[in-house]
């Protein structure tokens, strides 16, 4: 049985480790967009205007209530239409393709944001107000205290419900094998279809993304670790 | 400054939402009005019509069957594979010409895709212990299709009938396969029903029925299995009428060129055997369809 995942043009083990890699790649990706686009919605939630809380609280609600697997149907098949209209904008004529990899980074992504920006939204609140107005106090322009002050704090009450969202973003990126993406959950969903042993190859898949999770959490645990340095637990 | 940013956040947003309505600019064509290349999906996990070998490469009897039908019609074409969800959408969508997938033909499908004749079918076949008197019985010709019978399919299905007369015969519940047995020889035989092809198969294997009936298919993973050594196919191969009009290769409804051109390529691959050729070499079985 073990034959089966042998390297090279006789076994699936390259293929399936490729395709881990590739849902390393996508989840690390869409990971870092979601960061992005969450501090941007964390930003508008906490804005004073009210243009940036209403689409910052709009893009949370509507994001977070619709299942991720519609959103990636949605950019499947109406990215192409989209970018391509777009193209022709800037009298670029044609058809352009979106291909699967930046249409799951866009799907996972846009969703992973959502949750990081309650996550941040949350955090920048958990920071003392008199921790900025000591700043201010202190003379700090206001690009140095949000450096300074307020990013290490924010990170020490987000990171955990970051990992959370960083494993819930992992394995969102298994959605992603309906678009035709070569990574893990597609490539073993080929190889049980090739040779007839779906539990043998969704078993080592699921070994897989279990390998991952597992490493991501120590790391998660070390940046925690070193985020609260200076903070004694009461004992 | 936040403003600013969702200000722009939002623009870039609108920007890759865009709208989804607007008319795709066709495709490159050529002088016949084919899309060149002609860009082809398949599905990649239905062995051994479309599957992966284990070096990441996209093979199958489908595979033959288009490379074939791309040489004769000297037209480039492109395979792409493509998940089973959504394959229909995805043509509709533009992002390939034609499907190739081992689908079949449904008038369901029909509403949404138009397809080729079909170009393979997988017969069903009456399975019985080596040692049954059955085996003795050589029925003429080898295959059956059911749609148009004539005189020499009507004399081996005359045949069928009398040798099975009175005999068990077990298929898989709710399946075309039931539906052929009570339809033609409801009244001769005595139809036992499984809930599983694995359920009859054991039965079978026991000797608890005369013969079962199933898809070749659906017969390969017990008769390659230490128990199914003792059993073997008997009587022909069935198609036609109750067993559906076989796999087809979905395209536009409004691509009438195409399948002009893939019907003309897929007939001639018909009447000089080279579909029979391709599916035996590619699938161990007879795949195609008069």
């Amino acid at each position: 049985m073990l034959d089966l995942l042998s390297y090279g043009d006789g076994g699936w083990g390259d293929e399936i480790l490729r395709g881990a890699g590739m849902t390393i790649l996508v989840a690390v990706t869409s990971f870092l967009l979601g960061i992005a686009l969450g501090s941007l919605g964390a930003a508008g939630k906490l804005a004073r205007g009210r243009l940036a809380r209403g689409a910052a609280d709009a893009y949370t609600t509507i994001v977070r209530g619709v299942p991720a697997l519609l959103i990636i149907w949605l950019l499947f098949f109406g990215g192409s239409g989209a970018v391509t209209w777009v193209a022709q904008l800037f009298g670029f004529s044609g058809r352009v393709e979106v291909d699967a990899f930046a249409v799951g980074v866009l799907a996972v992504g846009t969703v992973s944001g959502a949750y990081s920006a309650e996550v941040l939204r949350g955090a920048v609140l958990a920071v003392p107000p008199g921790q900025m107005e000591a700043a201010k106090a202190l003379g700090m322009s206001p690009f140095l205290a949000f450096r300074r002050v307020l990013v290490p704090q924010t990170l020490r009450y987000a990171l955990p419900g970051l990992g959370n969202v960083w494993q819930l973003t992992l394995k969102d990126t298994s959605l992603i094998s309906v678009a035709s993406l070569a990574e893990l959950m597609r490539m073993s969903h080929l190889a049980s279809g090739a040779t007839r042993q779906p539990f043998f190859f969704f078993a080592v898949a699921a070994l897989l993304y279990l390998l991952m999770t597992v490493g991501s959490n120590a790391a998660f645990r070390r940046a925690e670790a070193h985020a609260n340095r200076g903070v004694r637990r009461a004992a | 400054m936040s403003k600013r940013i969702v200000a722009a956040a939002l623009m870039a947003a609108a920007l890759l939402a865009g709208c989804g309505d607007d008319k795709n600019d066709a495709p490159a064509t050529d002088a016949r009005g084919l899309p060149s290349p002609i860009r082809i999906a398949t599905e990649g996990a239905y062995p051994p019509f479309n599957y992966f070998d284990p070096s990441g490469k996209v093979i199958g009897l489908d595979i033959d069957i288009v490379e074939e039908m791309c040489r004769r019609l000297e037209a480039k074409c492109e395979i792409t594979p493509q998940n089973w969800d959504g394959i229909i959408p995805g043509l509709q969508a533009g992002k390939y010409d034609a499907i190739i997938a081992g689908m079949s033909i449904t008038d369901e499908r029909r509403q949404a895709v138009a397809f080729t004749q079909g170009y393979a079918t997988t017969p069903g076949y009456f399975v019985t212990l080596k040692d049954n008197p059955l085996q003795q019985v050589v029925i003429e010709p080898p295959r059956l299709n059911l749609n148009e019978i004539d005189p020499a399919e009507q004399a081996a299905l005359d045949k069928l009938k009398t040798a099975l007369k009175g005999k068990t015969v077990g298929v898989q519940q709710a399946t075309i396969h039931a539906n052929f047995l009570e339809k033609y020889l409801g009244d001769s035989v005595s139809i036992r029903r499984y809930d599983t092809q694995e359920n009859l198969a054991l039965d079978l294997a026991s000797n608890r029925i005369d013969a079962g009936l199933a898809d070749i298919i659906a017969w390969k993973p017990f008769l390659e299995s230490q128990p199914g050594q003792n059993a073997k196919t008997f009587g022909p191969g069935l198609d036609g009428d109750v067993f559906g009009q076989g796999m087809g290769i979905a395209l536009r409804k409004e691509d009438t060129k195409l399948l002009e051109a893939f019907n003309g390529a897929l007939t001639a691959m018909k009447q000089d055997g080279t579909l029979k050729r391709l599916s035996e070499a590619r699938a161990g079985f007879d795949a195609s369809m008069p």
